[in-house]
């Protein structure tokens, strides 16, 4: 497999080897320390640091700058390379994730190599500790820059390991983002493979009504999307599928995907017959168990793709269905497939579910008057449980009461935290401006029902938002407003009440008056929570941030990339968004996707494992440890008439993390750019005696 | 030197972060990119903040070196200090004429030393960057970071002395330039041009811009970013350390009596990470939030609220009716106390912030025939799967051209309309774009 | 001096004199506005010369108001005339003094 890899990708460059000694050449270092706009400079005498360093030998210049990263501090540098002759760059500045590749961009721009410039540093692992003792954090400051000139006058230039990329990406999800993902990578002109674990696409938007702020209903929308994404030919879509393993890197995922089968062949006729037949009845999770449904089941006529699947889990085999079956259109003996698919890159855009209320929260769970805003949206629809008719035990409802912030805003010691002793800090974003939507709905078709709104702040931020508030104020909603520490009681009137529901708030908009709400029905405003998607952060090696979103590197400057180069987030996987927001994420991702595979070409690191052939003893020590699948293994060579083995390297496979250098015991290995000689050299500037500097100014 | 004819695959109107992030997007997915901007840098609005929400990163330290990546690309042409004139469609996409304004300096030659700008006589309040709290001369290189590093001459307030010429080490001045005619064909075109804030002066119950004391939170921006005008926070009217400073949260959006009935979504974050970093620069000041609703609704946001408030920062929940100053110029807040059963108080401090919203920065109907929403901003026509799609085929829409958003809003709707353009040529050539610049 | 840069500069002169000539009444505004600041930074420069002073210490030396003495310290500090040199008693204002190369 690897082998076979390797073939249909030919590494464009000789790997494994040195790269071509530089001609000895003098370094020549150009040192330059950052302010960071006072993030270091505030706190680290920044001039006194690059006096300091100024008379290092091999040390040409040395600066302080405001900010380094702009055009004029990159100018900075670029003149010295190209006037002064630097042949080595040591930057002291904010960390390497924010700033490595625009240093390395300006460096090969001025004609050196962009492996020629070290990053120390200074504002994580300096200023921002030490805030409290400048002092000192000056003096760490000259230590660490003195131990980066140290391994600049190690360093040698370096290629970037380049490989062929698959033009062709995974998207894993088929809601709105999954598909607007699919549908922008497809339209630039890559292939696409869309995986949806459930039976049909669309996601939690299928199950909503109205959506806001267009005021159309979400079937229109995902109809408009789907035939759009059905006529894209290089896009293929596989439901019912899972990604099981992956394999690989940037530009070359290997990944396995394993597909259950639908059991019923699309063009079955009858469908109404054989539904009717199964005697397996389970909540409808569609309609957030609602209403029941079989085990043959569509979760709504017009779904795409069209038609029923077999519930496998609940299934009985009872085969009372085949009965309808000619043809074998019911097959119940079918197995799920499994197939590999290459591709380059990796949206992932698996979504929410709603927050799902502990038992008792607010009277959840405990009596049925009590719903969540998605259960509300399914009485609201046409083709929901009530046909859209908002009835309670058999009678529109006359009286209801909206809660916002439940499982969203949570503070600590107030709410129950989840199984992994976290509550939901955050704000879901949508809950708000989605509750008023409702609840105009609600006014709109039963203008005498009686609406109150029970809510900590109202945030219809969005583009259109505040409209809904505005309208809903028209429309007669009572607003009450609730402080964390005195969350609102829901509890059953006394028997022959003529609502059979309380709603106990204590009111802010009235000076904490407590005020009983006599209902209905009682909806929950439920935040969002990420879709489980554990077996994926263990496959791709992704991150999920506090709030159990996928993290994203830095909101600003990668806002849908992951820390795995490849992967990108699109849509509520990333954090609750709307719509709207999760189809501009959406489309973002998309485009980082075209970014990185349009050319066909991946860069790596040039930070892999390197042999000392002569000093390889072939024991196999470091093929052991490696936590990597081939990235390193023993050959047999031959020489006068002996043959013996020696540890090889595929740098394609490797990832640089240096196991197999400590544990060779001849010394035989080193990760290319980070030799332990360079460690060696480090050390010793660091702890070496310090030039002393008085009296330069801050 | 700029040639008069320039053939693109998009053209980019608008070179603050969400232009630039556009054009970066496609140019790294080789479209060939011209981005228009009628100032003489860069950077829009946010190279002139402070630090950003919610990683409290130096806005410098994301913006410039996106500054420099846009200009050094090989697929993006910059053409600041140039304005779109007309655009009229063809069989390919469009013909927009653009005009180049005159800097009067050579702007090949320039390296932006500053010589020129040391020996000027003549102090103009610098209004573009600094709200008139500081200066630049005459001839200036617009601020330190700003892309390119050409000087410009303000020639309205020239007295023609002379000293510039003999101070540029590179002979660049020239007196005799005039505005030039370019002509930008591309296939498709991106709106980005973004937002001005609410006049801090429109509302006569807050002074109406005539209290010293009062300011807006983008010059707050200012006196907090390390480049500002004082280099720290000093009150505008006689350079005093505030030791109380008060935001008036929705002063500017959410008010139908300014014709600004929705919600301009960065105010309630931007305030308070100000307070923040207020907290940070001046420990001993208090800082109050006066506000109606908190909606720290992003990603980490709320998380930075509830940090806020165990920082210290009040939050009061009240209604500003009116604002006045004693005779030290320290500003009276007239405020209704909702959590304090209505009750009114008159609040003493030395700085009042007010919490300004965003308003459209550009009519794109005239030029662009771009139909705009009754808020002002471009018109969305399916805003919610296709987000940056205008009213006009081939022409997109990103950032706060359509309606307020964040900073981080912002670069995703950036990354959003390139995807969009950039499916859009494929699917109206089928073939990507041939890299040529005649 | 050579011939030449006589030329040079004779040439430059009337191209300037010409300019002026063109836009008497912008030129003549601008040449009084110099004149003021010219007169307001020597005013305060005087002052500063005898020990550091803060904005509201400068504005009753000079009678100018104080926001406006603000205004000129800004400049003078970013054009490197004049820079802080601590706080006040009270810890409420700082003090400018003159840079070296000032005084």
């Amino acid at each position: 497999m690897p082998e076979q890899s390797d073939k249909s990708n030919p590494p464009e460059k000789e790997l494994g080897l040195a790269p071509d000694p530089s001609p000895e050449e003098e370094p020549r270092i150009g040192v330059y320390v950052c302010n960071c706009g006072g993030n270091i400079g505030d706190v680290v005498n920044c001039k006194q640091v690059a006096e300091a360093l100024r008379n290092i030998p091999n040390v040409v210049t040395s600066h302080s700058n405001m900010f380094m990263c702009s055009d004029p501090g990159q100018k900075l540098i670029t003149d010295d390379i190209k006037e002064k002759g630097i042949n080595r760059v040591v930057i002291g500045a904010c960390s390497i994730f924010l700033h490595e590749q625009t240093f390395r961009q300006a460096v090969e721009r001025a004609g050196l190599n962009p492996y020629l410039y070290y990053h120390v540093g200074l504002r994580e692992q300096d200023s921002w500790v030490h805030y409290n003792h400048p002092e000192d954090a000056t003096e760490k400051a000259i230590r660490l820059m003195l131990a980066g000139v140290a391994k600049a006058r190690k360093m040698e230039p370096l290629e970037p390991v380049r490989l062929q990329a698959e033009k062709h990406a995974l998207v894993i999800g088929g809601g709105v983002a999954g598909l607007r993902t699919a549908l922008d990578i497809a339209r630039s002109g890559l292939k696409v493979t869309l995986v949806e674990k459930s039976h049909f696409l669309g996601g939690r938007v299928a199950q909503w009504e109205r959506v806001f702020p267009t005021g159309e209903t979400a079937r229109t929308l995902l109809q408009r999307l789907l035939e759009q994404v059905q006529a894209e030919p290089d896009i293929t879509i596989h439901t019912g599928a899972k990604v099981v393993k992956t394999k690989g890197y940037v530009g070359n995922f290997q990944i396995h995907i394993r597909q259950q089968p639908r059991g019923i062949k699309a063009d079955f006729d009858a469908v109404d017959q054989a539904i009717a037949a199964c005697p397996v009845e389970i909540p409808d999770e569609f309609n957030y168990g609602l209403k029941t449904r079989k085990a043959i089941y569509q979760p709504y006529s017009g779904c795409y793709p069209a038609g029923p699947v077999v519930d496998w889990e609940h299934c009985t085999h009872c085969e009372k269905c085949l009965e309808f079956s000619h043809n074998h259109d019911i097959n119940l003996d079918d197995t799920p497939i499994e197939f590999d698919i290459n591709v380059g890159a990796v949206a992932v855009a698996t979504g929410f579910r709603p927050y799902e209320p502990f038992p008792g929260e607010m009277g959840y769970g405990k009596f049925p008057e009590v719903i969540t805003l998605p259960q509300l949206e399914r009485l609201l629809a046409a083709d929901g449980p009530t046909g859209g008719k908002l009835e309670w035990n058999g009678r529109s409802v006359r009286s209801l009461a909206m809660i916002h912030c439940v499982g969203s805003r949570q503070v600590d010691d107030v709410h129950q935290p989840q199984p992994d002793g976290q509550v939901n800090n955050y704000c879901s974003r949508v809950c708000c401006t989605a509750t008023l939507n409702a609840a105009n709905i609600i006014h709109e078709r039963l203008p005498e029902t009686r609406i109150y709104d029970v809510y900590t702040d109202i945030r219809t931020y969005g583009r259109g938002h505040e409209d809904y508030y505005t309208l809903a104020s028209k429309n007669g909603v009572t607003f009450l407003r609730y402080f964390v520490e005195d969350i609102p009681e829901v509890y059953p009137a006394e028997k022959g009440s003529y609502y059979s529901m309380l709603v106990k708030v204590k009111d802010q908009l009235t000076w904490g008056e407590e005020i009983e709400l006599p209902v209905d029905l009682v909806v929950l405003a439920v935040g969002m929570m990420p879709n489980p998607v554990d077996d994926l952060i263990g496959l791709f090696n992704i991150t999920p941030g506090n709030d159990r979103f996928l993290l994203e590197v830095h909101p600003k400057l990668s806002p849908v990339e992951t820390s795995v180069v490849g992967i990108v987030l699109a849509g509520t996987a990333q954090g609750p968004m709307n719509i709207q927001e999760s189809c501009t994420a959406a489309a973002a991702a998309a485009s980082k996707v075209v970014v990185l595979l349009g050319r066909g070409q991946v860069e790596m690191e040039p930070y892999v494992a390197q042999i000392d052939i002569e000093r390889c003893q072939g024991n196999g020590d470091c093929v052991r440890v490696c936590p990597q699948e081939d990235a390193i293994k023993l050959e047999t060579f031959s020489k006068n008439g002996t043959s013996f083995q020696r540890a090889v390297v595929t740098p394609a496979n490797c990832n640089g993390c240096g196991v197999c250098v400590s544990t060779c015991s001849h010394r035989a290995i080193d990760v290319l750019g980070w030799r332990l000689d360079d460690y060696e050299a480090m050390v010793d500037a660091i702890t070496a005696e310090i030039p002393v500097l008085e009296g330069v100014p801050a | 030197m700029k040639s008069d004819k320039i053939h693109v695959d998009t053209l980019v109107v608008g070179g603050g972060i969400a232009g630039m992030q556009a054009s970066l997007d496609l140019a790294n997915q080789g479209h060939q990119v011209a981005l228009v901007e009628h100032s003489p840098s860069i950077g829009g609005m946010m190279i002139g903040l402070s630090k950003v929400f919610p990683t409290l990163d130096c806005c410098s330290c994301i913006t410039t070196p996106k500054m420099a990546a846009t200009a050094h690309h090989e697929n993006i042409q910059l053409l600041t200090y140039c304005e779109v004139q007309s655009v009229t469609r063809n069989d390919d996409g469009f013909s927009v004429q653009v005009i180049q304004k005159p800097r009067y300096v050579i702007e090949d030659n320039c390296t932006g030393c500053r010589s020129c700008e040391l020996v000027c006589p003549l102090d103009l309040p610098d209004v573009e960057n600094e709200f008139g709290r500081t200066a630049h001369r005459v001839i200036y290189v617009p601020f330190t970071t700003a892309v390119p590093q050409k000087a410009i001459i303000d020639i309205d307030s020239c007295i023609f002395c002379g000293k510039c010429i003999k101070a540029c080490p590179a002979d660049c001045i020239d007196f005799t330039q005039t505005p030039q005619t370019l002509r930008v064909e591309a296939r498709t075109i991106i709106l980005a041009t973004g937002f001005k804030v609410t006049p801090y002066d429109a509302k006569k119950e807050y002074g109406a811009g005539n209290l010293r004391n009062v300011i807006d939170a983008m010059m707050m921006e200012r006196l907090l970013a390390p480049t500002g005008p004082y280099g720290r926070v000093l009150r505008p009217s006689d350079g005093k350390l505030p030791d109380s400073i008060a935001y008036v949260q929705c002063a500017g959006s959410r008010d139908e009596t300014l014709g600004v009935p929705y919600c301009s979504r960065v105010c309630c974050m931007y305030a308070i990470k100000q307070a923040m970093l207020i907290s940070g620069a001046l420990p001993m000041a208090d800082v109050t939030i006066y506000y109606m609703d908190i909606r720290t609704f992003g990603k980490g946001y709320e998380q930075f609220y509830q940090n806020a408030k165990a920082m210290g920062i009040e939050f009061v929940k009240g209604k500003v009716g009116r604002i006045v100053e004693d005779e030290d110029q320290n500003p009276i807040v007239r405020v209704e106390l909702i959590d304090d059963n209505s009750r009114v108080a008159e609040n003493k401090h030395d700085l009042v912030v007010l919490s300004v919203g965003m308003l459209p920065g550009y009519d794109t109907q005239p030029i662009y025939d771009v139909a705009t929403a009754k808020d002002g901003f471009v018109q969305i026509p399916d805003s919610n799967v296709a987000p940056t799609v205008t009213t006009q085929e081939g022409i997109f829409a990103t950032g706060t051209a359509t309606g307020p958003m964040d900073i981080v809003d912002s670069i995703i709707t950036a990354g959003a309309v390139a995807a969009e353009a950039s499916a859009y040529m494929h699917l109206h050539s089928g073939s990507p774009a041939a890299p040529a610049a005649d | 001096m050579t011939t030449q840069d006589r030329v040079e500069r004779k040439k430059r002169n009337e191209m300037l004199t010409n300019l002026r000539k063109q836009h008497p009444e912008r030129v003549k505004i601008s040449q009084a506005k110099l004149k003021e600041q010219r007169s307001i930074r020597k005013t305060l420069q005087q002052v500063l010369k005898t020990k550091p002073h803060t904005i509201p210490q400068l504005a009753e030396a000079t009678g100018l108001p104080a926001h406006q003495v603000l205004w000129y310290i800004s400049i003078m500090k970013k054009y490197g005339k004049v820079v802080e040199t601590g706080l006040d008693e009270d810890y409420e204002y700082y003090l400018y003094g003159l840079t070296r190369e000032t005084e």
